[in-house]
C-alpha cells in the first residue's frame, strides 16, 4: 500500500505545487502577539502527500489554515507568502477571489469535521448550497459524484445526502466532511487531523482512499495528524513541527527511518510500531510548549532535547537542506558536516 | 472491511431521516391535554372564587332579588343566566352546571355592565388588544432581530456598542416609563398624538377612511410603546445567539469551502433565530392578558383594563371569563410554539438527543 515516490501518477504533471516561504503567523495574547508559527519554509511537490507531524499546539492547523489565507482573529499572517501554482499568493488574495478559491482549488477538511456541517440543513442541501456558491452547472453531477466518493468510504450515500447531521455519527460526519472537500475536484487537498473520531481501521480506510482519489486526480495533498503512524502509510513526504517551527522534513520513508533532528527521533522512539519492539517504546521527555512559554531566542526544543549544546542556548537552528533532506539543528548540522568529512577521507585514502 | 463499514453506516442512520408523525401527535396529543388540564383548573378556581368568596355574591344576588319581589324561580333563573349556575342545591350540583355552561361557551353575564354577556365583553376587549399588541410584538421581533444581528457582526465597532446599549436600557426600562414619556412628549409637550382612547368618536364605525385612519393614529403610541418595552429583550437575545452561532465550528468550515456570503449569512441567521421562535409564539399567547399598564395609560378598552375593572367591580363571572380566555390563549400559544419549533428544527422532529 505505501506509495512509491518515484513513479508520478499520470496526473502529477498538471497538480499544482505549494510552496510557503517565510511564513509567520501570530496570535494575540494577554502577553502580546505571539507566533504560533515562525519563519516556516515549506514545499509541498506537486502531486505528491505530504504529512505534518507534530504534538497538538506546534502550529499544525494553524499552518494549514494559512492554505486558505484562513487564520482566524486574533490570529494574524505576519509575515511570508503562500504560493500555490495557478492561485499566486494566497497570502495576498481577498474577498470574492478568496472565497471562490476555498472549496474550488483548495478543498479543506476541518479539524473537528464532526462539527463542520449546518444541524438545520440535510447534507444533501448543504451540497448544494456548495455546487451554487461555485457555480456548479451540472448539480445533479456533483450529486452524483457526492453519492460516489460516500459509497467509497462505506457509506450508503442516497441515505447520507438526506441525512441531518445529527443522524450521523461523529465518523460518518468526518466523512461527509472529507467528502465536501473533494467533490468540487479541488486540486490542492488539505486534511487537518481528518480521522480523529475513527477507529484504527477506519482511519486506515479512509487514508487509503484518499490516497486513491490523490492518485486519480492528480492532488497535491497536506494531512495533517499526530498519527505518525498512520501517515506513514500514505504519504510520500512527512515534515515534522514543533514549536511552530518545521524541524525537519523529508521523503517519508527516510524521515522514519533515519530522522536527523532529536524531536524526531524521540517521536519515532515514542511509537512502538515504528520503534519495532514495544519494551523498546520510550515516551519523549517533559511537555510541548506553549505560545506563552516558547523561548524568544535559541532552539526551542533544547529544554527536551538529549543532544543540547551551549550554542543551541542562543542561536535558533537553521534549517539546512542536505539531498533532499531538511533539518533544522545544530547538532545534525554536525552530523552532515562529520558525514561529509567522513565520505571525504574515504575518497582521499 | 467495506462490508463492516457499511453495517456501521446503516445502523447508525435512523430509518427516516423526515419527521416522524407518530412522535409529533403523540407530543402535540399531550400539550393539548395538559392544556386543557390547566383551563379545568383555572375554571375550578374561579367557580371556587365566585361561590365561596367572602359575602357569597351568587346567594347575595338570589336573596336581594327576592326582596326585589322576584319569586324564588324567577330569581333562581336570573341568577343562573349571570353567573352560570344555580344559586341553591349542593356545592357539587352548582359546579356539575357551571362546568356544563362553560362547555357551551356560556361565560353568564356580566354585572358591572348588566345584562350583558360576558363573552360579548371579552370578545370587543380583545379587538382593543389583539390588534396592538400583536402589531407591537411583531414590529419589535423584526426589529429586535434585524438590530441583533448587527449588533453580533459589528459587535467590536462603536455601532455595535450603541445598539446593545439601547436594547439594555430598553430592557431595563418598566414599560409604564416608556409609555408615560411618550405621552408626555407626543400627546402634551408637542401634541401631535391624541392622549388617549381607541378612536376619535365623530367618525362613524367602518371601512372608511375616516375611522381607519383614527384607530391608526390612536393606535401608534400603544403599539410604539410596547414595541420599545419588548424590543430590548429581542436585540440581547437575538445578539448573543448570533455571537455564539458565529463561534461554531460549522460557520467557520462553511467559509473555509468557500459558501458564498449569502448563504452562509442564512446558516447564521437560521440558527441564531431558532430559539426566539418559541419566545415569540409563547408572547403572543401572552397578549391575550393584554398590558394593563399600557391600556391603562392610553385608555385603552382591551381585556387587560377589562379585567382590573371586573377585579375593582366584584364582577366575577366577567372576572373567571378573562381569567380563562388569557388562559386558553397561553395554553394554544404553547402548543403552536412546540409545533413551530417542531417545523423549523430538525432536531426536535425526529426526536433526536443531539
Ligand atoms: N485563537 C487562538 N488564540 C490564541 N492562541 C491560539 C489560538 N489558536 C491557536 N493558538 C495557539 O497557537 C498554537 C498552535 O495552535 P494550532 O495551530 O492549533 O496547533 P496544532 O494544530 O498543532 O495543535 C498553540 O499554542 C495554540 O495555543
Ligand atoms: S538545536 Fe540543539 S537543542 Fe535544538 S534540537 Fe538540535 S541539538 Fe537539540
Ligand atoms: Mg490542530
Amino acid at each position: 500500500m505505501s506509495p512509491d515516490p518515484t513513479a508520478p501518477t499520470s496526473h502529477a504533471h498538471s497538480a499544482p505545487g505549494v510552496r510557503v516561504r517565510g511564513l509567520t503567523v501570530v496570535y494575540k495574547t494577554p502577553m502580546g502577539e505571539l507566533p504560533a508559527v515562525s519563519n516556516v519554509d515549506l514545499t509541498l511537490a506537486p502531486g505528491t502527500i505530504t504529512g505534518v507531524v507534530g504534538e497538538s499546539g506546534s502550529g499544525k492547523s494553524t499552518l494549514a489554515l494559512c492554505l486558505l489565507n484562513a487564520v482566524q482573529p486574533p490570529g494574524r499572517i505576519a509575515a511570508g507568502s503562500v504560493e500555490i501554482d495557478g492561485l499566486g499568493d494566497v497570502v495576498e488574495l481577498g474577498g470574492e477571489e478568496l472565497r471562490r478559491a476555498r472549496g474550488r482549488h483548495v478543498g479543506y477538511v476541518f479539524q473537528a469535521a464532526q462539527n463542520s456541517l449546518n444541524p438545520l440543513k440535510t447534507i444533501g442541501k448543504q451540497l448544494l448550497d456548495l455546487g451554487r456558491s461555485h457555480g456548479v452547472a451540472d448539480l445533479r453531477a456533483l450529486v452524483r459524484d457526492a453519492k460516489d466518493l460516500l459509497a467509497r468510504m462505506g457509506m450508503d450515500g442516497a441515505r447520507v445526502l438526506d441525512s441531518y447531521q445529527h443522524e450521523l455519527s461523529g465518523g460518518m460526519r468526518q466523512r461527509v466532511g472529507i467528502m465536501l472537500a473533494l467533490v468540487l475536484n479541488a486540486r490542492v487537498v488539505v486534511l487537518d487531523e481528518p480521522t480523529t473520531a475513527l477507529d484504527m481501521i477506519t482511519q486506515a480506510t479512509i487514508l487509503r482512499i484518499v490516497r486513491e482519489v490523490h492518485d486519480e486526480r492528480g492532488l497535491t495533498t497536506l494531512v495533517i495528524t499526530h498519527d505518525v503512524g498512520a501517515v506513514a502509510e500514505v504519504a510520500d513526504d512527512l515534515a515534522v513541527m514543533y514549536g511552530g517551527r518545521v524541524v525537519e522534513h523529508g521523503p517519508v520513508k527516510e524521515v522514519l527511518g533515519d530522522p536527523r533532528h532529536p524531536y524526531t527521533q524521540g517521536l519515532i522512539r515514542a511509537i512502538p510500531r515504528l520503534s519495532g519492539d514495544i519494551g523498546e517504546a520510550r515516551a519523549l521527555p517533559g511537555r510541548p510548549p506553549t505560545l506563552g512559554t516558547l523561548p524568544a531566542a535559541g532552539c526551542v526544543f533544547r529544554e527536551r532535547c538529549d543532544r543540547r549544546m551551549d550554542v543551541c542556548d542562543t542561536v535558533e537552528p537553521v534549517a539546512l537542506t542536505r539531498d533532499g533532506r531538511t533539518v533544522a539543528c545544530h547538532a545534525a548540522a554536525e552530523d552532515a558536516d562529520r558525514r561529509l568529512t567522513a565520505a571525504r577521507r574515504k575518497e582521499f585514502a | 472491511m467495506t462490508a463492516t463499514l457499511r453495517v456501521r453506516a446503516r445502523s447508525k442512520t435512523s430509518p427516516t431521516s423526515s419527521a416522524s408523525p407518530k412522535a409529533v401527535v403523540r407530543r402535540v396529543a399531550g400539550h393539548v391535554a395538559r392544556g386543557l388540564v390547566m383551563i379545568w383548573v383555572v375554571a375550578t378556581i374561579s367557580f371556587v372564587i365566585i361561590r365561596e368568596i367572602p359575602g357569597d355574591p351568587v346567594r347575595g344576588q338570589y336573596e336581594s332579588l327576592i326582596q326585589k319581589g322576584m319569586s324564588p324561580e324567577q330569581a333562581e333563573r336570573a341568577t343562573a343566566v349571570l353567573y352560570g349556575f344555580l344559586p341553591t342545591g349542593s356545592l357539587w350540583e352548582q359546579y356539575l352546571g357551571y362546568m356544563n355552561s362553560l362547555l357551551h361557551f356560556d361565560l353568564g353575564r356580566s354585572l358591572s355592565t348588566p345584562g350583558v354577556e360576558v363573552t360579548t365583553l371579552i370578545g370587543s376587549a380583545a379587538r382593543w388588544t389583539v390588534l396592538p399588541v400583536l402589531a407591537g410584538t411583531l414590529l419589535s421581533f423584526l426589529l429586535g432581530v434585524i438590530m441583533g444581528v448587527y449588533a453580533a457582526i459589528k459587535r467590536s465597532g462603536r455601532l455595535g456598542d450603541v445598539l446593545a446599549l439601547s436594547g439594555s436600557l430598553l430592557h431595563g426600562v418598566p414599560v409604564y416609563v416608556i409609555g408615560l414619556l411618550l405621552t408626555a412628549i407626543f400627546a402634551t409637550l408637542w401634541p401631535i398624538m391624541p392622549s388617549g382612547g381607541p378612536v376619535d368618536v365623530e367618525h362613524v364605525p367602518g371601512l372608511n377612511p375616516g375611522y381607519l385612519g383614527s384607530l391608526a393614529h390612536h393606535a401608534v403610541l400603544p403599539v410604539v410603546t410596547y414595541t420599545l418595552a419588548s424590543y430590548g429583550g429581542w436585540i440581547l437575545a437575538m445578539k448573543s445567539n448570533v455571537v455564539a452561532v458565529l463561534g461554531d465550528d460549522f460557520i467557520l468550515a462553511a467559509e473555509l469551502r468557500g459558501l458564498k456570503r449569502g448563504i452562509v449569512f442564512r446558516y447564521i441567521a437560521r440558527n441564531a433565530i431558532l430559539p426566539l421562535f418559541t419566545i415569540l409564539a409563547l408572547s403572543i399567547g401572552m397578549l391575550f392578558g393584554g398590558s394593563i399598564f399600557i391600556e391603562q395609560i392610553f385608555n385603552y378598552p382591551g381585556l387587560g383594563l377589562l379585567l382590573v375593572g371586573s377585579i375593582s367591580s366584584r364582577d366575577y363571572a366577567l372576572m373567571g371569563g378573562t381569567f380563562l380566555v388569557i388562559t386558553i390563549g397561553i395554553v394554544v400559544a404553547n402548543i403552536v410554539a412546540d409545533l413551530l419549533y417542531t417545523a423549523i428544527d430538525p432536531r426536535v422532529r425526529s426526536g433526536g438527543s443531539a
